[in-house]
């Protein structure tokens, strides 16, 4: 385990280094009367190496604002970076390389394919390039998640836990700059909600993994270094390093 | 109910259109058939009435009995002194006498112009306007013994005009003539493509070899007397072997020798029209499975909140009702302009048709209806009844589809259903009886249908592991697709699956067929040239006698065997008889005797029959039997010998002198065998074609180029064949395209998940190309199998018919699975690009 973390805290040690950002960002569905204003300007970092969670009630453009950063959806006026890439200016091959090779996702549901084994899932995107998975970094991240076992089997064979922790998994596989988690623990009982939680922060702590984690969930974001918090597509505050009840605080003056 | 399967319809317009399409092309070849032939029919009905409207009385020779074939009665001429007396009967007020044989004009280019089938006819020109069925349009009758009318259909193709000299081919020496009319065959500008050369009588008598002699005399009887007093006055004058009927009864036997032939064309359309519904059959069957399986939280909501079992079947029913009738409508439409399109195709390559209305009979309308719904509605019965089981509970996110059924189950009722299929098939060709070989064949796609998806999972593994390592991660997961549901795999190959299955029988047939043919042409003939008329295969397909004396001056050429044919009748069936000159027998045909003599009873007069003949008629060497020729009438003849099956031969064999005896002198030969001193040398060839220049429209071939005259006409017939199938494998393709798309719809989520995790469009388009290869390789390979065990079986079973070779033309089969593929290729584009531009926000929102 030395030798893995070791390696990847070689490249990603450097404090301070912004994984993503957003630029007066702008989205907006339909048109005239009927437009909808998802997010009003948004000016956010998320800090490389950092647990970073996004709260706000229903409708508050938390998702809308993790597609736009990450090139699943396309903003409607100013800018998203990946690193130094703006993500904007990319076309579709482009997008999909970006999300293949520098970005993971996790789920609330249904993010395994059917037909493959959690093995093969885990290893997809290394596949889909055409590339060599690292035996190590494989057996490790296995390991860690409590998977090794369920390697063979296919996500209708597996429980909802080490579905999500197959996801996982197959998340940090290329080892991303920015892993984005959208409600990773929506449909998880509390038990395997926390193991999970408690592995995306080891993940950040020890290997120096980049997250950003959508929740309505005030005690998973008490996971986080940081939360940030959005009502009606706008940025209205953040808590660092915060307790699960301040962060339960902050939603009820949100009007939660 | 009824307004939610209206909405359930129009919600899914697309799927609607793809699955609705494989009937309308059904019912769209069904209609065209029909409409074509019924105005074929129709007007060719018109036309002879028209031509014969103004004959009262017709004489002609009496007819022993009636050509199998469809063709007109082989009549013996009578004396023309008749025609004299005839002309005296009170009540006649015009009679003209005519005979007809063959005559084939010669084309500008000098090469002989062939009519693809239809008679060369050679007439009589009837002086009398209103009694001739030639209507001059330009010029005049012929006014000589050098002049001829021309059909106007043959004048305009070959840009023939009055005053024109035209060579023409005929039962004697070729002869030139000055074209003094052009004429129309009634209202049309000549017969179907037939083309008509007619004389003076006095002419026509010399050139048909009938000197003296009548083959009709047409009456017209005064306005005052009645027709059938008169028709027994001139019947009470006829001698033995003439008769009287009226024009009316030529009209008719004219028109339904025309439509005898139409008919065999009507069902040969129809037997591919419905290869191609039933293979639409499976495609519906499949879509609706498909449909019924997506469905199923919806269904199970419906029976929540109170919709009975009855409800759930009916409307699903219902659903494929009105598809079948929508899709059957415009199938209609469709077969309607296709019959437009083929009427007018038929007249581009110069066939030229009478005139006359489409026909859109009735009965058209009622079987492409009840043949498209019904074909929709059984389809989606067994779907149907598999809604029908959805239990309410299935509306629970939490529920888990059970299978079913049970493959022992289906295993049971596939393989019985296949075995009847074979007994039905065995039993069919023993017969032979053409309904039971289809129902057998119908029985045996079902069963195999039933059994494939047993199969399914581990041969689209198989099939899928080369596309796995050549496309890499998209080709495993192309792979998996096709195996996650191996009935859905399985159904949508069946369709595909009857497609190759009929073409891979036709070509297994074929090639056995063929090599037949060669093997036993080795076996019959070792004359080194032989030669045929260049429309072989057409009803008239003889030439000049006079060509087999042209051939013989030519120096090299050492034997020369004329082979004549003609028909009669045994035991109630009329059968062909061949006619060799005894002498050249052993020189130009190899004749190996069971038992009797050859050559030696040929010169007897006796009849040599085949050792199948004899066998399945059990006769012997020695017996005398009763036949019946058509101009000599009954007679009795000695079976000299038994001979081994030969393929030139045929069956029955007599001598020439026997022939001549009881057919008319001026038949024609069909063939003409010959030895030259060196073999088939270029030399010799040279100096045969140099020695029958004047006959331009005969064929000359080596041994070696008639067998692959042979190969090539199987060759060509298995073209139409494929050509009829393709309609079929279309369909096919359109459910391949139908399943793909709808499984490119129910996993939207799973598309997108993968475009999130980094796969890009091509590698989409590739994984939904890789499923479609396996779907149709899958269907192909099963296919192929079925389809060859059938072309051996059915060629095995016509052993006695003279199918002696099996082959199976492995290098076809292997090109046709290559094609299959190819086509699961293209039949991926569609869905592929959907897949591929399906959005990447919107597929993992969808819930």
């Amino acid at each position: 385990m030395t030798t893995v973390s070791q390696s990847v805290s070689d490249t990603h040690e450097s404090p301070r280094i912004v994984a993503a950002h957003a630029v007066n960002l702008v989205k907006s569905y339909g048109s005239g009367d009927a437009e909808v204003r998802a997010l009003k300007g948004i000016n956010l970092e998320f800090e490389k190496g950092k647990f970073t969670a996004v709260m706000g009630p229903s409708g508050s453009g938390k998702s809308t604002l993790m597609h736009c950063m990450a090139g699943l959806d396309v903003p409607t006026s100013g800018q998203t970076f990946i690193g130094e890439l703006e993500v904007g200016n990319l076309n579709d091959a482009s997008l999909t390389q970006l999300r293949r090779d520098r970005i993971g996702f996790i789920f609330q549901s249904f993010n395994l394919v059917p037909t493959l084994t959690a093995g093969e899932n885990i290893t997809l995107p290394v596949d889909l390039a055409g590339g060599k998975v690292d035996k190590q970094w494989f057996d490790f991240l296995v390991g860690e998640l409590g998977i090794a076992d369920r390697l063979s089997h296919r996500p209708s064979e597996m429980s909802g836990g080490q579905q999500q922790r197959t996801a996982c998994a197959r998340a940090l596989i290329r080892r991303p700059e920015l892993i984005f988690a959208d409600e990773p623990t929506g449909n998880l009982d509390s038990n395997s909600s926390s193991e999970m939680l408690a592995f995306l922060r080891r993940s950040v702590t020890e290997y120096h993994q980049s997250i950003v984690m959508v929740t309505h969930d005030a005690r998973g974001a008490a996971y986080a270094d940081r939360v940030v918090f959005l009502a009606d597509g706008e940025l209205v505050g953040e808590l660092i390093s915060p307790s699960a009840d301040a962060v339960l605080e902050r939603m009820k003056q949100l009007g939660n | 109910m009824w307004r939610i399967t209206i909405k359930g319809l129009l919600a899914h317009k697309l799927r609607l259109a793809l699955t609705g399409l494989a009937i309308v092309l059904g019912v769209t070849f069904v209609t065209g058939t029909f409409v074509l032939t019924d105005t074929l029919h129709n007007t060719f009905t018109g036309l002879f009435n028209k031509v014969y409207q103004n004959i009262d009385l017709e004489i002609r020779g009496t007819a022993a009995f009636s050509n199998p074939s469809g063709g007109t009665a082989i009549r013996k001429p009578f004396s023309e002194s008749l025609l004299s007396r005839v002309r005296a009967v009170p009540g006649v007020t015009i009679a003209d006498g005519g005979v007809g044989g063959y005559a084939q004009y010669v084309a500008k280019n000098g090469k002989a112009i062939t009519t693809g089938g239809a008679p060369t006819i050679g007439a009589t020109f009837e002086p009398d306007r209103q009694l001739s069925s030639l209507k001059l349009v330009e010029g005049t009758g012929p006014q000589n013994a050098s002049q001829v009318v021309m059909d106007q259909g043959t004048a305009r193709k070959y840009g023939f005009h009055v005053g024109d000299r035209v060579e023409i081919l005929l039962p004697g020496a070729p002869q030139t003539f000055t074209i003094s009319g052009i004429v129309r065959f009634g209202t049309a500008n000549n017969l179907a493509g037939a083309t008509i050369a007619a004389f003076q009588l006095a002419t026509a008598q010399r050139l048909f070899g009938k000197v003296g002699q009548l083959d009709t005399i047409d009456i017209i009887v005064a306005s005052g007397a009645n027709r059938s007093t008169v028709g027994r006055s001139v019947a009470a004058m006829l001698p033995r072997g003439v008769e009287v009927v009226t024009g009316q009864t030529v009209a008719n036997e004219d028109s339904s020798s025309i439509n005898q032939a139409l008919g065999f064309f009507s069902t040969g359309l129809l037997v591919f029209a419905f290869i191609s519904l039933f293979v639409g059959a499976f495609t519906i069957f499949n879509t609706f499975s498909i449909i019924v399986g997506q469905r199923t939280r919806e269904l199970a909501l419906l029976r929540i909140i109170g919709a009975s079992e009855r409800q759930i079947f009916r409307s699903v029913l219902l659903e494929a009702f009105l598809l079948g009738l929508a899709a059957s409508i415009v199938g209609l439409g469709l077969g309607v302009l296709t019959a437009m399109g083929l009427d007018a195709l038929l007249k581009a390559f110069g066939i030229a048709l009478p005139q006359g209305p489409l026909v859109f009979a009735p009965r058209t309308v009622v079987v492409a209806l009840i043949v498209g719904v019904g074909v929709t509605v059984i389809s989606a019965i067994s779907p149907a009844r598999r809604a029908v089981r959805i239990p309410p509970i299935a509306a629970l996110a939490s529920y888990l589809r059970a299978s079913a059924e049970s493959p022992r189950r289906r295993f049971v009722i596939g393989v019985a259903i296949g075995a009847l299929g074979v007994l039905a098939l065995v039993v069919g060709v023993g017969k032979p009886a053409i309904q039971l070989v289809g129902l057998g064949a119908v029985a045996i796609f079902i069963g195999v249908g039933m059994l494939a998806p047993l199969v399914a999972r581990p041969i689209s593994g198989v099939l899928g592991r080369p596309l796995a390592a050549i496309f890499g991660a998209s080709g495993k997961l192309g792979r998996r697709n096709s195996m996650r549901s191996p009935r859905r795999t399985a159904q949508t190959a069946s369709a595909l699956m009857v497609g190759l299955a009929l073409v891979s029988t036709f070509t297994v047939f074929g090639a056995s067929i063929s090599q037949s043919a060669t093997s036993g042409i080795k076996d019959a003939v070792i004359a080194d040239y032989i030669i045929t008329a260049s429309s072989a295969g057409a009803p008239q397909s003889g030439f000049s006698a006079a060509a087999a004396a042209a051939v013989a001056r030519v120096p090299g050429v050492t034997t020369v065997s004329s082979i004549n044919g003609g028909m009669f009748e045994f035991r109630r069936s009329v059968l062909n008889l061949t006619a060799i000159s005894p002498q050249d027998v052993s020189r130009t045909v190899i004749l190996r005797m069971d038992s009797g003599a050859g050559a030696s009873a040929l010169s007897n007069g006796d009849l040599l029959i085949d050792t199948t003949t004899a066998n399945s008629k059990h006769l012997q060497v020695g017996e005398r039997i009763r036949v019946t020729f058509a101009e000599t009438g009954p007679t009795t003849v000695r079976i000299g010998g038994i001979f081994k099956s030969n393929a030139v031969l045929g069956s029955y064999v007599v001598g020439d002198n026997f022939f001549r005896s009881h057919f008319a002198a001026n038949t024609l030969p069909v063939a003409i065998l010959l030895r030259a001193s060196r073999g088939s040398s270029a030399g010799t060839t040279a100096a045969i074609r140099a020695g029958l220049e004047s006959y331009p429209n005969l064929k000359i071939q080596t041994r070696a180029q008639f067998i692959e005259t042979q190969q090539a006409q199987v060759n060509q017939l298995l073209g139409l064949i494929y050509a009829l199938l393709a309609l079929a494998i279309l369909i096919a393709l359109i459910g391949i395209v139908n399943t793909l798309m709808l499984s490119v719809f129910e996993r939207t989520r799973e598309i997108g998940l993968l475009r999130a995790v980094g796969m890009r469009r091509r590698q989409v388009r590739a994984m939904i190309r890789s499923e479609a290869v396996i779907l149709s390789v899958f269907g192909a390979v099963i296919g192929i199998v079925v389809g060859t065990g059938l072309g051996v079986a059915l060629a095995d079973s016509l052993k006695q018919q003279g199918i002696t070779d099996i082959s199976v033309p492995y290098a076809s089969l292997a090109i046709f699975l290559v094609v299959a593929a190819l086509l699961g290729l293209a039949a991926a584009t569609w869905p592929a690009r959907r897949a591929a531009q399906l959005n990447v926000l919107d597929a993992i929102a969808v819930e």
